[in-house]
């Protein structure tokens, strides 16, 4: 094992987090087959096969969509953090449905033919040209390629491999697939459809997830900092060893710590490695120690200690009429800023 | 002059730091079990009717048999069907049966194999090999019936393979649908056009090119979209035949 590759351990709170996501699964699943398929109004009913593949198929679309509304809800209101936390597993679970509806999809109209299932599913439709009879299944298949490429460099040696920005800029992708997601489903079931019920849900959720995102936007450019100098508090305000997070940017929030009594420093408060909540942290050996996986970062440049690499960006800090004040703009990461000390505060050695 | 930290606990990897979250995020559990139910629930049972189309089990019939532009069987003496129809012809999975039925063209056949029926619409999946079709010797009499032409028609309408239509699968047309229906014609298997109105008391019609032969490639582009086609509507025994204008398939929405 390298010793820039720091795996996140198994705890309680993820088996807990998992048994809801599976537990909701189930329930979707079983539901539609056993119960919802049921009640549906037909002359004779409908192939195993399909009902599978609409079941799977609607539920990683539902869950895609809330997957994309948990990080506006998160910074709409920080109770939603914890659901944050591990959103990674809620990913992975949603690429295994969706593998599933394509599993059903690829061995029930891409079967029974002399043409090769592969090569079928390549030819059988090639109206890229089109709007309405598009080849929808290729939609398909792109939108799944990204979950897949995402589920599988979820885990943090790929993080830690390709480094947090770019490994970020790979999981926006999430939004490029659900692009084709909505496409995919647009095109292809919803024109199908007769009864309105799955046009209005589809409709809510995709509308939901943009909604969410423009109302997340909106709210923290109302909360965003004004100015160059951000007024945070009176140093005395803080608790030893804790911080105050400021919201300096619709998603920049920044985290000044106290800590020897009466120094001061602030970093960002977006963990590089998953964005967990720094100011939410503990100062533990001499550093900000994140709640969310224990990543560690040096107050004073905002380094993570050697051998590891993170670095989160650090913030200059001044006192003015007994108020500590932020610079609006921040440092590069890993830029040294000298702690404030604030006279007539008691040090602790 | 300091403030008190608070004494929630903490511990490297936590998803709740703080106790006084729990009903919140049991809430929100809670909430997405019953989202994940009635959300479920609506989509499963508020699933369109595939239509009636299924497999009727087994069928017997003889009957001349007619191979452009795709097989199809005028029946003079069934128990399953009546005398007078006519049935599509097809072969097991997304295969034709051309090849089988060729050498055959204008005989008197027997057939074997499995029904299918969807109100005007039949069709008949053969056996394999020779137990599928073979000649009727001097079994049955009868002719070829003559083809009745009903003049030229602009018709609305979607063209489906006509073994997922019947009934092989259900639902077996639309979108969603379209790769497997032009596999399907790709196999071989006939295309019949389901029209908005009806000509000659029947809305399916046997897609033919305008000189009588299979439907061409380049129509797959319009398979399972509701499309205006023209061309000549001839009656061959119990069933349409639409002899479609290449040129002047479009779109209708
Ligand atoms: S988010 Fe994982 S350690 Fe900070």
């Amino acid at each position: 094992m390298s010793v820039k590759y720091t795996p996140v351990q198994w705890n309680p709170n993820k088996w807990v987090y998992d048994a809801v996501l599976l537990a909701i699964v189930a329930i979707y699943i079983s539901v539609f087959l056993r119960l919802g398929a049921a009640e549906a109004d037909v002359s004779r009913p409908i192939d195993g096969a399909v009902l599978r593949m609409r079941a799977f198929g609607t539920c990683a679309f539902f869950m895609l969509s809330a997957i994309l509304c948990i990080g506006p809800l998160a910074r709409l209101d920080d109770r939603f953090l914890p659901i944050l936390y591990n959103r990674r597993h809620f990913g992975v679970l949603t690429a295994i449905v969706a593998w599933t509806h394509a599993t059903y999809v690829y061995n029930w109209y891409f079967n029974f033919s002399q043409i090769n299932r592969l090569e079928a599913l390549l030819s059988s439709n090639t109206a890229f040209g089109q709007i309405l009879g598009f080849p929808i299944e290729a939609l398909g298949v792109f939108a799944f390629v990204i979950l897949l490429i995402l589920a599988a460099t979820s885990h943090d040696f790929w993080l830690s491999f390709l480094g947090a920005p770019l490994w970020k800029r790979l999981h926006l992708l999430i939004y490029l697939a659900y692009g084709a997601l909505v496409a995919h489903v647009a095109l292809g079931y919803l024109q199908d459809t007769e009864n309105p019920t799955f046009a209005l849900l589809f409709s809510a959720a995709a509308l939901g997830v943009v909604g969410l995102h423009v109302a997340a936007w909106q709210v923290g450019r109302m909360r965003s900092a004004k100015g160059e100098w951000v007024a945070v508090c009176a140093p005395g305000d803080i608790a030893e060893g804790r911080a105050r997070i400021v919201q300096l940017g619709p998603k920049e929030r920044v985290a000044i710590f106290r800590y020897d009594g009466n120094r001061f420093s602030a970093i960002s408060n977006a963990c590089a490695h998953q964005n967990g909540p720094l100011g939410e942290g503990r100062i533990l050996d001499g550093c900000v120690t994140c709640p969310w996986h224990g990543f560690q970062y040096r107050m004073a440049d905002g380094c993570a200690p050697a051998p590891f690499t993170e670095k989160v960006p650090t913030y200059d800090l001044r006192l003015e009429d007994g108020q500590l004040m932020v610079q609006r703009h921040a440092n590069p990461p890993g830029t040294a800023v000298d702690p404030l000390a604030v006279t007539g505060m008691e040090a602790t050695p | 002059m300091s403030a008190k930290p608070d004494d929630t606990p903490f511990f490297i990897g936590w998803a709740t730091p703080d106790r006084r979250l729990w009903p919140f995020l049991i809430a929100v559990a809670v909430m997405a079990f019953v989202a994940a139910f009635s959300v479920s629930y609506l989509v499963a049972a508020t699933q369109d009717d595939p239509g009636n189309g299924g497999r009727m089990g087994p069928v017997q019939a003889v009957g001349v048999l007619q191979t452009q532009p795709y097989p199809v069987l005028h029946v003079l003496q069934s128990e399953q069907l009546a005398v007078g129809t006519t049935v599509l012809l097809m072969g097991q999975g997304k295969n034709g049966v051309q090849g089988r039925a060729d050498p055959l063209d204008g005989q008197i056949v027997r057939v074997n194999g499995v029904r299918l029926n969807r109100g005007e619409l039949n069709g008949i999946i053969l056996r394999g090999g020779s137990n599928g079709v073979m000649v009727a010797d001097g079994e049955v009499e009868g002719a070829m019936p003559v083809t009745e032409d009903l003049g030229r028609w602009r018709l609305t309408g979607e063209i489906c393979d006509g073994n997922c239509l019947a009934g092989s699968m259900r639902p077996g047309t639309g979108l969603a649908h379209r790769a497997c229906a032009n596999l399907c014609i790709l196999g071989g298997l006939p295309p019949v056009f389901v029209a908005t109105d009806s000509v000659g008391g029947s809305e399916f019609f046997l897609v033919a090119d305008a000189d009588g032969g299979p439907m061409p490639d380049e129509m797959l582009d319009y398979t399972a979209l509701l499309i205006e086609a023209e061309g000549r509507v001839e009656r061959r025994g119990g069933m349409n035949v639409f002899l479609i204008d290449a040129a002047s398939v479009e779109l209708a929405r």
